[in-house]
């Protein structure tokens, strides 16, 4: 093939996947808009639609991940760009796994649509689509598996914020004596926080992974496994938040509110990963230096 | 166990809750370390506006992770993790114990048979069929105690042990590390000396001798590839035009569209006079001998000019900027580009080597700026104030960084085992079911206890094959 057609070629596929990729956030944005409707009126139907809506987000988002891992020749994930549409992705897809054990239980699905809304039109917005060959460092097994893991443990743990979020909120008004809200009662309310339990009991061995494979990394590339450059001393951080939220569970007198907020606690520092790490320092006015080897 | 002793030290340090704070105190300093940049040097944060600079030097806040307020929280927390893992080892051991005499029963099954037959019959099935350890022996207790999966305990602890020990290689590590760079030019053997300070661990001598081999470097190579420039419109209007239809996207090919893919040495460590290893680095590919490893980190290029007519060679760094009175002009050249190229259009072949050409001119602010002037070729020529210059030759150095570190083995091969028992703990099945047969009003009544542990535990299939067990028997 010439390289005119190449570029025609490769050109014609981006705005494809383009144009594919604001379907998907408009179909997270818009069901968000009706699961907030749901909260307002409370009508099961009203969560059932917003469902089916983000339902056919994902199952477009599944299909534009494999025309875009077709289109690289690679594991769609490794600019910015791809990282906020896998996570976009794999945080709606688990919330849709896990919730059918809630059936009709939909606030956890807002903030979930809001996120993967939040993260797509960011990635559209704010970051180049473009697919260029990857730079040395990042052409490792390592970054592979430790992106893979890494985004799979946000999935599961942006999930399980929804779920803790949800029964922090909702857990107030039942021991005040209401007998239901949002499909939630006293009976059934333990069971759905234990949930988010389970849900970080799956993504803290996947968090220690990215850690791990993430050092690895460094090691091979270069030639250090720990530099305490920010982002990766945000993981740790985040690792250790939920270290402190999973030993919390085990302490009879903390399970309760204490270790609910460490739950959101880990979320919050999660983000603090992936996207912000200089937000402290900035909202300080710290002068970054660039220099953070130590 | 932690209870029984009086201690008070012994008492907090195999404490969870202690843990769980200490884990919080590192948590607070760890995102001070991402707050204040690291490493810097404290007048050069001030000049750049730093602030709050009394805490941060009462604090060594630019330093923190080597400061008495980080290095204490984490020495108490390593030492609280192997306080922990002996109580529970002693706990462990002692396990009987941990069992309560009595259980409170979740479920209840009217069995038609006698005690000694209904014992038998839930025992076979509980072992048989649902795979359950057979029981401990010991004096028959009202409620019999069976087990089934690795025990989470058992997990639980090995973990926590696998923990210690990566704690114990990073100490190796911040102990016994030496890490530093060499540049290596082609075809000259090198001792491992660091060109800049090394970075050594506390323990390590300052005057300690280098290793007793050097390496040279036979060849050095980059791999370009030819890349396309994405024409993507900068406003958000125009992109959203992009996904709605109205506008298309293209791809263009700039003047010089190379990248580079990786950089390749090739090496060979020499020991008594003998070539005892070879191998071609690349990034994220090292060489790893005798304890020390080695890093493509980065290259050094050095242009050979000649102004035409006049005597002598100009040795220009690329990057820098060289003043050649003699054309009376400022130059800063960029990466020479020398290596093999992969096309767009499939074909691969090597580059003519060529320099692109910036001209340092003064902006209207009084300070240097550049502009680019053109693009020098190998053996070619470009003109500058009359005058013209040749690029005769170039020379390129391969840096490399190394390091020696006794951590990263112990921190590798613990830290896979804490991965794999962490994963069996968190997902696996670990199942503890506590059973009593009595007899009440009349009949036969088993009482059951289930306790799991385990993303893949899943009570109701024991309770579920119990019972059918039960209906095939009557
Ligand atoms: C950096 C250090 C540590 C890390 C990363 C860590 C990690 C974890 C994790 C992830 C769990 C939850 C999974 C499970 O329930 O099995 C856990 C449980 C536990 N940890 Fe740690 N831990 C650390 C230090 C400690 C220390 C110092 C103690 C000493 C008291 C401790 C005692 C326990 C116990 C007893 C459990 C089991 C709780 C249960 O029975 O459910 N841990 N640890």
């Amino acid at each position: 093939m010439s390289q005119e057609l190449i570029l025609s070629r490769d050109a014609y596929l981006l705005t494809m996947d383009l144009r594919l990729f604001f379907l998907v956030a408009s179909a997270y944005g818009f069901s968000s808009i009706v699961f907030i409707l749901y909260i307002i009126t409370r009508t099961p139907g009203v969560g059932r639609a917003g469902k089916a809506l983000m339902s056919g987000g994902v199952v477009l988002h599944v299909g534009l991940l494999a025309f875009r891992t077709f289109e690289g020749g690679r594991a769609p994930f490794q600019s910015l760009y791809e990282s906020l549409s896998w996570f976009a992705c794999s945080t709606s897809l688990t919330y849709l796994v896990v919730s059918r054990r809630f059936r009709e239980t939909y606030p956890p699905a807002l903030f979930v649509t809001l996120l993967a809304a939040g993260a797509s039109f960011y990635a559209l917005l704010a970051r180049s689509p473009a697919i260029s060959p990857l730079s040395p460092p990042l052409q490792s097994r390592w970054f592979e598996w430790h992106v893979i893991l890494a985004f799979l443990s946000y999935a599961v743990i942006a999930v399980s914020c929804a779920i803790e979020g949800t029964y922090l909120i909702v857990n107030p008004f039942l021991k005040r004596g209401r007998a239901e809200l949002f499909g939630l009662t006293a009976s059934n309310t333990d069971d759905f926080r234990k949930t988010a339990y389970n849900l970080v009991l799956f993504g803290f061995p996947l968090l220690t992974f990215a850690l791990f494979s993430g050092a690895a990394w460094a090691n091979e590339a270069w030639g250090r496994y720990w530099s305490w450059d920010p982002k990766e001393t945000w993981s740790l951080i985040t690792w250790s938040v939920f270290t402190m939220y999973l030993h919390s569970m085990s302490i009879k007198s903390w399970r309760g509110n204490t270790s609910s907020w460490l739950n959101i606690a880990g979320f919050v520092c999660m983000m603090m990963t992936f996207l912000g790490v200089n937000w402290l320092a900035k909202l300080l006015g710290i002068p970054g230096l660039h220099l953070y080897a130590v | 166990m932690a209870g029984k002793h009086s201690n008070w030290l012994y008492r907090k340090l195999s404490s969870m809750r202690v843990s769980v704070y200490l884990v919080g105190v590192l948590s607070l300093l760890y995102s001070i370390g991402t707050i204040f940049p690291q490493g810097a040097d404290m007048k050069e944060y001030t000049n750049a506006g730093g602030r709050f600079l009394g805490a941060v030097r009462f604090f060594n806040l630019l330093d923190v992770f080597n400061t008495p307020w980080f290095l204490i929280p984490a020495s108490i927390l390593f030492l609280n993790t192997l306080v922990c893992a002996y109580d529970r080892f002693l706990g462990l051991r002692a396990r009987k114990k941990a069992f309560p005499g009595t259980f409170i029963p979740q479920m209840e099954i009217p069995l038609p048979l006698g005690k000694t037959e209904a014992e038998g019959a839930v025992s076979d099935i509980l072992q048989k069929n649902l795979g359950f350890k057979r029981p401990k022996s010991g004096p028959p207790p009202s409620w019999t105690v069976v087990e089934k999966g690795l025990s989470y305990r058992w997990l639980t602890w090995l973990y926590h042990a696998g923990i210690a020990v990566c704690f114990a290689g990073f100490m190796l590590s911040g102990l016994f590390v030496r890490e530093g760079v060499i540049t290596l030019e082609p075809g000259r053997p090198e001792p491992v000396i660091s060109a800049s300070p090394e970075k050594t661990g506390w323990l390590v001598r300052k005057d300690h001798p280098p290793p007793p081999f050097e390496i040279v470097l036979d060849e050095f190579v980059t791999e370009y590839a030819e890349s396309p420039g994405l024409e993507y419109p900068k406003d958000k209007l125009s992109r959203l035009a992009v996904w709605l239809g109205w506008k298309e996207l293209s791809y263009k090919m700039g003047e010089e569209p190379l990248i580079a893919k990786d950089w390749f040495s090739k090496l060979r460590v020499i020991k008594n006079n003998r070539t005892e290893y070879e191998k071609t680095i690349e990034v994220n590919s090292p060489l790893k001998f005798e304890g020390y490893t080695f890093y493509q980190e980065a290259y050094e290029q050095t242009l050979k000019l000649k102004v035409r007519g006049e005597p002598g060679i100009i040795e220009a760094k690329t990057g820098e900027r060289v003043e050649i009175p003699s054309m009376g002009a400022k130059l800063e050249f960029g990466t020479l580009r020398n290596g093999t190229v992969l096309r767009l259009a499939g074909a691969s072949g090597r580059i003519k080597p060529f320099v692109s050409v910036d001209r340092v001119v003064q902006t209207p602010e009084g300070t240097d700026g550049k502009e680019p002037y053109g693009k020098l070729e190998a053996g070619g020529s470009i003109t500058i104030n009359g005058h013209e210059l040749v690029l005769t030759g170039f020379k390129e150095a391969s840096v490399l960084s190394y390091r020696y570190d006794p951590g990263v083995p112990v921190i590798w091969i613990a830290g896979s085992f804490v991965l794999v028992v962490m994963a069996l703990r968190c997902f696996g099945a670990w199942y503890l079911l506590a059973y009593s047969i009595e007899e009440r009003d009349g009949r036969m009544r088993l009482s059951l206890s289930i306790k799991t542990k385990g993303l893949y535990a899943e009570p109701q299939r024991i309770m579920r094959g119990l019972t059918r067990g039960l209906r095939a028997l009557s």
